[in-house]
């Protein structure tokens, strides 16, 4: 009887500690969630995203928080696979945050986005396949400029600037890679461009020297590679290696100080094609933040993608604050229908009613001996 | 004509990183029956302790001597390594049914994984550009200095591991304990001494695949030791494990085989044609291709 006694007690008192901290979690603070990939091969990135999102939420605590409350950051670690995306979203939706900043990989976002559209999470993420709008979600905010807009730059470049005869277009199986390739594929063909070969590498196996020795039986031009740094670096290193004197261009996630790195002394004179770099970026707001950021954490941000997810977070709270509301239904409805352009770290913000964001340049980049990059084109 | 070649060299590079990694199986199911699943890890771990002794230890020195001093130090890191898990592991589990010291393996990759994650970080690691990216173009086929470096070394290592085990003393030892430790131990070899000797070799051959893999792909991540391993298992079991001669044929059929069928035919399949041949072989040749067909002990 006295075990019994002593059970009741201790679950009465478990009971009185948990149910306040349940019913006031969502008044005390606004949570924000982050799905981004903290280990695994992008961690790079996204541990560049988590660090950004925890600096601009301490800033605005700093200042009193959002419609006086504090934000909460919560961090989910998809590992960039789509199955730790998947479980992610759920854990974020249960622990009630309003939105989610991430994921850095399209195929994560893409995981993702049905369960943050049944709860009415915003979610707002980098991810540039096309097939992320596609959907029609309102929740789904793009804060990065979609594959479509950057395969339309890389064709024409190719084709009417630089006049390849041969190019070769290659990428990883990732919706991200795909789409960017695919898309870049057909714009180039539409152009009357001549691409000998759309090859594909498995991300993460290191050894692309088969695919890259039929590559060069094609005796290409140029290679345009769709896929992320991490594989990127090795291909251009192997490219080389196997004497292929073709000119490598990488799309915008090869856009990272590791691309060098894995290349080597190989790394010069490859060509990267991305929106332009955090360190040239004019706006003041950004250069305030990445000083800020350089203070924080010793380092600049790994890319440009950080800062895009940094642009959407704040986008999504300028809206709060400027509805006076958290409703995450009216926060969209604001942003789809902005008049004027916000200031963003990364250029002016607007978002079209499918949720990608407008406009977008692009520039290629050189690398040079010694790892740093030179503009060699800008749109 | 050139893009055969070209491939035959290119699966020759991996295949001999195979056959490295595939001996350390090979050489402890010979001996103590067990399938050594750390191996794997072993090697990954390696290519960290060599980025480490190259960072602090030599100073980012890339001389030749350094170099050297690099691979025999990791080396015998890897051979403490090595020794210290028999003894924990697997020495304990040594009269235990097969199965529990398998778990024991299994758990103990585990345990090498994380360490290997919390000591240098989840994040991709770059390895040093240790060797000058120097080639040779041979009418069209290309062949660079690391891998001649990583074809001759392993076919130097695995051809004087040939002959110790065949023609000396201790090569004698190895084997007669690997036919049968009890009859071995009556001829008075000391067995636990012979199995310590084996996970020394096994693991420094397995350390030089691991700084193979940082030098020749650069990048290393905590888990790819559970990708090299699979490769290296399966290389053994084709060449017949437990089979010297066999893991070394092994692995360098299944370079040629992965680097054929991704260049002729999708580097997609290479996989699934790698576990495709794994059961055709198990099917038609249960022992691998070189190893015996030895009656189950009763």
């Amino acid at each position: 009887m006295q075990k019994v006694m002593k059970m009741v007690l201790a679950s009465f008192a478990v009971c009185l500690l948990v149910v306040p901290a349940m019913a006031d979690s969502h008044m005390e603070t606004l949570k924000v969630g982050v799905q981004a990939p903290i280990t695994g091969s992008y961690a790079n990135e996204g541990q560049g995203i988590e660090n950004g999102v925890r600096l601009l939420a301490g800033q605005i605590n700093a200042k009193g928080g959002v419609l006086g409350k504090q934000i909460e950051v919560v961090t989910c670690d998809d590992q960039g696979t789509a199955q730790a995306a998947a479980i992610c979203a759920k854990k974020l939706v249960n622990e009630g945050v309003k939105m989610v900043i991430g994921s850095y990989t399209s195929t994560c976002a893409q995981a993702a986005q049905k369960t943050y559209y049944k709860a009415g999470v915003l979610q707002t993420s980098d991810g540039t396949a096309d097939s992320l709008t596609e959907a029609g979600y309102w929740t789904f905010l793009r804060n990065s400029f979609p594959n479509s807009a950057e395969a339309e730059f890389v064709a024409k470049y190719l084709v009417d600037v630089k006049k390849y005869k041969r190019i070769v277009v290659l990428s990883d199986f990732s919706t991200y890679a795909d789409g960017l390739a695919n898309a870049a594929e057909a714009a180039i063909k539409k152009m009357g461009g001549n691409v000998v070969s759309r090859d594909k590498i498995k991300a993460d196996s290191q050894n692309f020297t088969p695919v890259l020795t039929n590559i060069k039986s094609k005796n290409p031009d140029a290679i345009f590679f769709a896929g992320y740094y991490s594989d990127g670096g090795q291909l251009r290193a192997q490219q080389m290696a196997l004497g292929i004197k073709a000119d490598f261009y990488g799309g915008d996630a090869n856009d990272n100080p590791d691309f060098v790195k894995l290349a080597g002394s190989a790394a010069e004179g490859a060509f990267i094609v991305n929106v332009p770099s955090p360190d040239v970026l004019p706006y003041e707001v950004a250069k305030t933040f990445i000083a800020d950021y350089v203070k924080e954490y010793g380092e600049m941000p790994p890319s440009i993608w950080g800062l895009m997810n940094i642009d959407g977070m704040r986008a999504i709270i300028h809206a709060m604050e400027q509805n006076g509301s958290f409703d995450t239904r009216k926060a969209a409805d604001y942003l789809h229908n902005l008049t004027e352009p916000l200031p963003g770290i990364t250029g002016p913000i607007a978002f079209a009613k499918d949720g990608n964001r407008k406009g977008g340049a692009y520039v290629v980049k050189r690398i040079q001996a010694d790892g740093s990059y030179v503009n060699e084109y800008v749109q | 004509m050139d893009i055969f070649l070209q491939q035959l060299a290119n699966g020759l590079t991996i295949g001999s990183m195979f056959a490295l990694v595939a001996l350390g199986y090979t050489m402890v199911y010979g001996v103590m029956k067990l399938i050594n699943f750390a191996h794997g890890d072993m090697v990954a771990a390696s290519a960290f302790v060599g980025l480490t002794i190259y960072t602090q230890v030599m100073g980012q020195a890339t001389s030749l001597p350094a170099v050297i001093i690099i691979f025999l130090l990791s080396a015998l890191a890897m051979a403490c390594i090595g020794v210290i898990l028999e003894r924990i592991a697997y020495r304990p589990l040594r009269t235990a049914p097969r199965l529990s010291a398998v778990v024991s393996a299994l758990g103990a990759s585990l345990v090498i994984q994380n360490g290997i994650m919390l000591i240098w970080g989840p994040r991709m690691r770059i390895f040093p550009e240790l060797v000058p990216q120097i080639y040779w173009d041979f009418g069209g086929v290309v062949i660079s200095l690391i891998q001649v470096i990583i074809l001759v070394l392993s076919l130097v290592l695995m051809v004087t591991l040939y002959l110790f085990v065949e023609k000396t003393r201790m090569g004698a030892a190895i084997r007669a304990a690997s036919i049968d430790q009890d009859a071995a131990r009556l001829m008075g070899i000391n067995v636990n001494s012979i199995i310590a000797l084996i996970f020394i070799i096994g693991s420094s051959l397995g350390a030089v695949g691991g700084l193979f893999i940082g030098l020749y792909y650069r990048g290393i991540t905590f888990n790819m030791g559970w990708q090299y391993g699979l490769y290296a298992f399966i290389a053994a079991i084709i060449g017949g494990i437990g089979n010297i001669p066999g893991a070394m044929l092994g692995g360098m059929l299944l370079g040629l085989f992965n680097a054929f069928i991704a260049g002729y035919i999708s580097s997609t399949w290479s996989d699934a044609f790698t576990f495709i041949l794994l059961i055709v072989i198990l099917i038609v040749r249960p022992t691998g291709i070189l190893g015996e067909r030895v009656a189950e002990k009763v």
